[in-house]
């Protein structure tokens, strides 16, 4: 018989597959980074631009500006521009946020050049069509009004507002009737204020055919697309907020949705490398202990997790869980002890050599393959780090100690610092 | 193209590796040929409950996620009305710690009443949270045993009712492990940055002196042609209308089943398919369309949703449906609109072929369905569905007989009530 006892031998990884990218400056100030790898054709091109709904004036118009790229152009309508994305198997990814929108394109490299022709086409020449804005903005307010349905949706929109306030753009929260009433003029302007390669940086990465550079500077690095400087951002105060609670009964629910956390700050803080490593031990992974109390061991929730939020201008941290209804004062205590134990209850040998072993893992696969990779660097390009900051993190990783771990919880997730917010019954 | 060696242990597993030279990490995927069809119809939800059960400690390690993630593993699972999957990825110099865990959970899990509560709770969780808290959630709850009347996809694999869940026992816990979860009865499958003769080795120091068990034949009642169609309207609190069209379609491995999966991309994959661009973009009688198959391993569905603006009847809404599929079965689809959801397709596989657990989880699904190598002619055979073919199959599901119908009103004052139409 095998013996079964005994684990195998482990080792940890210990070099990463680092693939240096490859950045040039193009004559219209967009920053181009190429990031070779990969054996499929396969590829992704993504432009980042700085901006995001923080730099809007009015709710939404980020969003809607983003969204509505390929709504119609001077030289496409909509319904060309769609049917070419399809036709050539590729879909676009608009992802508004909050400090940036990102524009991606997934492809096969056999489409590259018809494919960046039309990325040319809907970044440069968007028309923000009436009528398609108008279809836009009524079907998102309908998901909207699904989303004012659950519970969880609530729990997280009315969180944030309870921690950066309704004046400010990382907590105002969106209303039905924002949907209602956007002019496309104020699309256009918000594009022509922050679409623009000086404001923007392009990642390519997967099996890139020969000509990818050549093909991208003849099109995205074009004088005509405004070359001009950028406005500065606007500047909104942060409050800071105290300690507060929010209940929200939702009759009828069958669970409630409740939301711990604080105001805090992003990954450019010096203690945020050991703050993320004491947030995984807290809520960061399936054996956390929140999970392992909260779900394994009481069986109160599917799910439980914390999780640190980096923004550009500020950071945030939060507990999320749904639970039933009829434990939910019991889950909410257990949260707050665990919150308690984090500062007081040290990580037993075991239990820290676990969580080394598998954030290492984790930090090894978030580099595996250009993909994985290129997410990476628009992590880094956008908060101005370099590798080295990446580096610290698992040398911080490999000698943090428990009593750091409890002194950098107490330091920062102090339960008496947090905000609470409840929906359901 | 996923090249591949397979190799088969006495006991019945086979297993099949997958070598990637590319990712300093290897996916290693355990298929268990059972599913929510294989379940006693007074104990719906078992093989989904079963599932948790299986990361609760077995024969002579009593904690596998904490192992795992000790190797700097991640893993998860998923249960279907047909399988159960398991799934992990680690570095790949760990790979033999995934042995000793699959092997030994495959050897015998350590029961316990405790443990069996706790997850019957994080279930019951489950099911409130994915389909009974939320708005439409419980939609496909009520679709299935609408389509299906004899043939157990007529419940999902969360279970008919919460109660079939809270109901189950420690005994019948044991014997759905003794009938199911054995070496004949699954498929391992590795990729990533592995030696093919290592991990044959490893499977054979690991899993070779498992015992081998017979594999049950499955008997399942076969759903009876539809002769005419079901409809069911419900009122819920919801703010729109939705309509829910399902069509009896083949069998995953039906030859007729590409040109199926190709009807639905037609119908609503992308902005320029039809749903999306003539109803939703176009017309605005819909927020929202949406078409799928099942793509089951029995006869399977076809459906398309579709959320209704205000002011659209649903009886309206579902006239519009039916004249779009009436234009399906009616004229062969234009070459240059077949080539575009070809190319989609085209697009999905490559970038599933860079992806090492996608590959591992692939390889062991079509060993399943026959042969692991029928992966790689799953492209030749999206390639080779002719506009005639499409139109054919087409007409073939698109009949007001072959159809259930769901009207999912937004409630007009009155809370829960439903009405079967005859």
């Amino acid at each position: 018989m095998t013996d079964r006892s005994t684990p195998p031998a482990i080792r940890l990884t210990d070099s990463i597959p680092f693939i240096r990218p490859q950045s040039h400056l193009l004559d219209n100030g967009l920053t181009v980074c190429f990031l070779e790898g990969g054996s499929e054709d396969i590829m992704k091109i993504e432009l980042v631009f700085l901006s995001g709904s923080y730099h809007q004036n009015d709710p939404l118009v980020a969003f809607a500006t983003t969204k509505l790229l390929g709504a119609g152009t001077v030289k496409m309508s909509q319904e060309q521009i769609s049917e070419m994305l399809d036709y050539h198997g590729a879909s676009l990814q608009l992802n508004p946020q909050k400090d940036i929108v990102s524009v991606g394109i997934h492809l096969l490299g056999k489409h590259l050049r018809p494919l960046l022709g039309l990325l040319q086409e809907i970044l440069l020449q968007p028309l923000f069509p009436a009528e398609e804005l108008q279809t836009f903005l009524k079907n998102q307010q309908q998901i909207h009004i699904i989303n004012q349905k659950k519970v969880q949706h609530l729990a997280r929109t009315i969180f944030n507002e309870l921690i950066y306030g309704e004046a400010h753009p990382y907590g105002y929260r969106v209303k039905t009737e924002d949907f209602e009433g956007m002019e496309r003029e104020s699309l256009l302007q918000f594009h022509r204020n922050w679409f623009r390669p000086a404001n923007a940086f392009c990642i390519v990465s997967g099996h890139l055919p020969a000509n990818t550079g050549k093909l991208l500077e003849s099109c995205l690095g074009s004088g005509s697309w405004g070359a001009s400087e950028v406005a500065s951002p606007p500047v909104y105060p942060l409050i800071s907020p105290g300690s507060r609670k929010v209940f929200l009964e939702v009759p009828g629910s069958l669970q409630s949705a409740i939301r711990i956390g604080k105001q805090l700050f992003n990954r450019t803080h010096p203690a945020y490398h050991r703050l993320k490593i004491a947030n995984a031990m807290l809520g960061g992974y399936f054996g956390s202990r929140l999970m392992q109390n909260i779900r394994q061991d009481k069986g109160f929730t599917y799910g439980i997790g914390s999780n640190l939020v980096s923004l550009l201008r500020n950071g945030y941290f939060f507990i999320s869980t749904q639970v039933g209804t009829g434990v939910r004062q019991a889950a909410t205590n257990e949260i707050y002890k665990e919150l308690h134990g984090l500062r007081t209850r040290p990580a037993s040998h075991s239990e820290l050599d676990t969580l080394r072993n598998y954030l290492s893992a984790n930090f090894l696969r978030s580099f595996d393959g250009p993909f994985a990779q290129s997410e990476r660097l628009k992590e880094r390009l956008v908060f101005g780090l370099d590798f080295a900051h990446d580096e610290a993190y698992i040398k911080e990783l490999l000698s943090v100690t428990p009593e750091q771990l409890m002194e950098v919880a107490g330091n920062y997730l102090h339960e008496d610092g947090m905000m609470e917010v409840v929906v359901g019954k | 193209m996923v090249s591949y060696e397979k190799h088969s242990l006495p006991n019945g597993l086979r297993i099949l590796v997958h070598r990637d030279d590319t990712t300093p990490m290897a996916a290693v995927n355990i298929l268990y040929n059972v599913g929510a069809r294989d379940e006693d119809p007074e104990r719906t939800g078992f093989a989904h409950l079963f599932e948790h059960l299986m990361f609760e400690g077995s024969k002579n390690i009593p904690d596998y996620d904490r192992r795992l993630q000790h190797a700097g593993g991640e893993n998860n699972a998923f249960t279907t009305n047909d399988i159960t999957n398991y799934y992990l990825s680690l570095p790949a110099q760990n790979l033999e710690v995934a042995f000793w865990l699959e092997s030994d959970r495959m050897l015998g899990l350590a029961f316990s009443e405790e443990k069996l509560a706790t997850q019957k709770n994080v279930v019951v969780e489950e099911f409130r949270q994915s389909f009974l808290n939320q708005p439409y959630g419980d939609a496909g709850l009520l679709l299935r045993p609408l389509a299906y009347e004899i043939h157990p996809y007529r419940w999902p694999t969360i279970g008919k009712d919460i109660s079939h869940i809270q109901e189950a026992t420690l005994e019948e816990v044991r014997q759905f492990f003794h009938a199911h979860y054995h070496p004949g009865n699954a498929i391992l499958s590795v990729s990533g940055n592995v030696i093919p003769e290592e991990v044959f080795r490893l499977a054979g120091k690991w899993f070779g002196e498992l015992p081998g068990r017979k594999t049950p034949q499955r008997k399942l009642p076969a759903e009876p042609l539809q002769r005419k169609q079901k409809r069911l309207v419900v009122q819920r609190e919801v703010p729109q209308h939705q309509l829910i069209m399902s069509f009896h379609t083949c069998s995953r491995l039906h030859p007729d089943f590409h040109a199926t999966d190709l009807l639905s991309d037609v119908l609503a994959n992308g902005d320029s398919s039809r749903l999306i661009r003539k109803l939703v973009n176009h017309k605005k009688y819909f927020s929202e369309a949406n078409a799928y198959v099942t793509g089951s391993l029995d006869p399977g569905q076809l459906v398309i949703s579709a959320r209704l603006h205000k002011g659209v009847d649903p009886v309206h809404a579902e006239e519009i449906l039916w004249k779009e599929l009436a234009l399906l079965a009616g004229e062969p689809l234009g070459e240059r609109e077949l080539e575009k959801v070809k190319n989609k397709v085209e697009t999905t596989h490559t970038f599933s072929e860079s992806n090492h657990l996608a590959k591992a989880m692939n390889l062991a699904y079509y060993e399943l369905m026959g042969e692991a190598g029928l992966l790689n002619l799953q492209m030749e055979k999206y390639a080779r569905v002719s506009p005639e073919r499409l139109q054919k199959v087409a007409a073939g599901i698109f009949t007001e007989k072959n159809a259930s119908v769901l009207h999912y009103e937004k409630a007009n004052g009155i809370k829960g009530k439903e009405i079967i139409q005859e």
